[in-house]
């Protein structure tokens, strides 16, 4: 999970700048350089989360399994203007079972990058609605974003929207 | 972009041989060392007062002194009139990038903050304290330097690691009441927008309309580049270079940048590579105007480049020792106008000229602080200065032997400060120069009395007169 945005200002005239749609099986080749892209930031934050060297097949076939999986959100952001119809963003989120606990399906969102130049501007805030939005169709009571522990622009983007930590991921190599 | 006491003498330099140079600067390292041998250093505190007999320690210390404690602990301001405060400045540095000798420690950092101290003093008439301080973090340097600050009337900031020195120079310009100062930023930019101006007018260029490329994404271009864009630059037109290439929105390593180096990160999202994608070459297509400050190899900028520039290009090719191209060089290629941070060369881009000065205007009106109207007020003065003189290709900055223009620079700023209301002080443009010009004589004239009367030995390696 990246910046997407730390503007508060409304959503409002993000759709002017990014149209978030369902991603196609011809967006592919566009979209995975941009999860590729984020995992290499989530390397910047903490050495476990050193990007593998075949990292590029893999999130080529993570993306095809999203596809074919109806609990998955898929979504590519398309440039508008000049950019018209150019891929500068990528949203990754599933819906999951929680056996234990209420609300029963959470919506996670797993991964949300937009390239420098597209974020702000209350744009974050509208892939943030929007994904939100298909959760809650799948079924989700619950919202939930997973990005990496000392990545704190992520902690504050979610902070300012009502999240807060609900459970810690700790970890060591072995 | 260096001191003048980092650049060579006139004499004996021969661009073609660079082992030439090489000799040139082990000598003068090794004269360097053996003064350093002889005067143990280039300060002691001598005081501005008479003391005739310990009688008069009743005054200048206890029991009468705690009566000028009392005075300053109700009004704090104070400490600007009854102390030394007010034309006292620390030099301080981390050692984490001096010179060009990298990351060499506070110890090893002070023979160069006690040559920066003896310039402030000779140029400027500030008495500045060399204070090389051992910490490890870019907070703790800031929180060091907030607890010093008590004591001094300003602060410069020196040798600090990019992109450290800009979170340093903007919490302690937040946070502290005084004017603090990062040379390798500000005093860099300013020197080298004063020459770009003029360049412009000899070449009969509009800043609004030039396409410039910046070489090197240091301290001295992203402020360069900052204050260019504050002038009236296009961002559009302005292509920054460094040693990945062209730093354009789509770069891989864009993300880091975020992280690491904000300042960089803004500048490739607000000037989008000038429209450019790829290498240096490619950026200098159809260029006005080169501003080097990157590696001294002069190698570094080929002439075929400066061939694929407009008609008449302005190249600033800064790196010390040795510019990215030589002179001779880029003039052969069709360059206009060839400035470099040398003084064996015509058009030194020079901080010296730009630091003693501001501190002075700075220190004179008492300012809060040194923001960009300050800096660019400061540039447009020595610009204004050369272009009196005259404009040549040679001659678009005055030289360090135009002594005149720090006085004027100095009232320059004091007066912007005074417009901006951050002045403490508020005189006239003429009480600021007459003060200026008065107190950047005394060093000189005490320096004369001293060596005259035998308390500063000659040098010793030089036959006396």
């Amino acid at each position: 999970m990246t910046h997407p945005g730390t503007s508060a200002a409304s959503s409002h005239g993000a759709e002017d700048r990014i149209r978030l749609r369902p991603a196609r099986r011809e967006d592919l080749p566009h979209l995975v350089p941009l999860l590729l892209r984020l995992k290499r930031l989530n390397e910047e934050f903490d050495p476990l989360l050193k990007v593998r060297t075949d990292a590029e097949a893999r999130a080529q076939a993570v993306l095809e399994a999203d596809l074919e999986n109806p609990q998955s959100v898929l979504l590519a952001a398309e440039g508008s203007g000049a950019d018209h119809g150019k891929l500068v963003g990528i949203v990754r989120a599933t819906v999951r079972e929680r056996p234990f606990y209420t609300p029963e399906k959470e919506g996670v969102i797993l991964d949300i990058y937009l390239l420098p130049l597209y974020r702000r501007h209350g744009v974050g805030e509208y892939l943030l609605e929007e994904t939100t939005r298909r959760l809650a169709e799948r079924g989700a009571g619950i919202v939930t974003a997973e990005f990496p522990t000392q990545n704190e622009i992520a902690a504050r983007f979610y902070a300012k929207r009502g999240f807060r930590p609900i459970t810690a991921l700790h970890a060591r190599t072995l | 972009m260096g001191d003048v006491a980092r650049s060579s003498p006139p004499d004996a330099v021969d661009p073609s041989s660079a082992e030439a140079e090489a000799n040139q600067t082990v000598e003068l390292g090794r004269r360097a060392v053996r003064l350093a041998r002889f005067y143990h250093g280039k300060f002691e505190t001598v005081p501005s007062v008479p003391v005739r007999s310990l009688e008069d320690f009743a005054v200048w210390y206890t029991p009468g002194i705690a009566a000028v404690s009392e005075e300053i602990r109700q009004e704090p301001e104070l400490s600007f009139e009854l102390t030394g405060r007010w034309n006292t400045i620390a030099i301080v540095t981390d050692g984490s990038r001096v010179l060009g000798l990298g990351d060499i420690g506070p110890e090893a950092a002070m023979p160069v903050m006690e040559g920066k101290a003896l310039l402030f003093r000779t140029l400027g008439g500030v008495n500045a304290v060399p204070l090389p301080v051992a910490v490890g973090s870019a907070e703790e340097l800031v929180e060091t330097v907030m607890r010093l600050a008590p004591a001094f009337g300003g602060i410069n900031l020196e040798d600090i690691a990019s992109p450290k020195c800009f979170h340093v120079l903007e919490e302690l310009a937040r946070r502290l009441p005084i004017p603090v100062w990062h040379d390798d930023q500000l005093g860099t930019a300013a020197a080298t927008v004063a020459g770009l101006l003029n360049a412009l007018t000899l070449t009969d260029r509009a800043l609004g309309e030039v396409r410039t490329v910046l070489l090197g994404a240091g301290a001295a271009n992203l402020v360069t580049a900052r204050l260019l864009v504050t002038l009236g630059h296009d961002p559009h037109r302005l292509t920054v270079v460094d040693h990945k290439g062209i730093l354009d929105a789509d770069r891989e390593d864009l993300d880091e940048l975020m992280l690491r180096n904000r300042w960089k990160y803004k500048l490739a999202l607000q000037t989008l590579g000038g429209g450019r994608r790829g290498s240096l070459s490619d950026a200098l297509v159809d260029a006005d105007v080169l501003i080097a400050a990157s590696t001294p190899d002069p190698n570094t900028v080929k002439p075929e480049m400066v061939r694929s520039m407009r008609a008449r290009p302005i190249v600033f090719a800064l790196a010390n020792p040795v510019p990215e191209i030589w002179p001779a060089t880029a003039r052969e290629a069709g360059a206009a106008i060839v400035a470099t941070g040398r003084g064996d060369f015509p058009n030194q881009v020079n901080n010296s000229l730009v630091f003693p000065a501001v501190f002075r205007g700075v220190l004179d009106a008492r300012a809060s602080r040194i923001p960009d109207e300050i800096v660019l007020a400061a540039a447009k003065e020595l610009a204004r200065h050369a272009a009196e003189r005259g404009l040549t290709p040679e001659h678009i900055l005055p030289t360090m032997e135009e002594r005149e223009v720090f006085p004027f620079v100095a009232a320059a700023v004091a007066t912007e400060a005074v417009r901006l209301g951050i002045a403490r002080r508020k005189f006239s443009r003429e009480e600021f120069l007459a003060q200026a010009r008065e107190r950047m004589s005394r060093p000189a004239a005490l320096s004369k009395a001293l060596t005259d009367a035998g308390l500063i030995h000659p040098m010793p390696d030089e036959p006396r007169e």
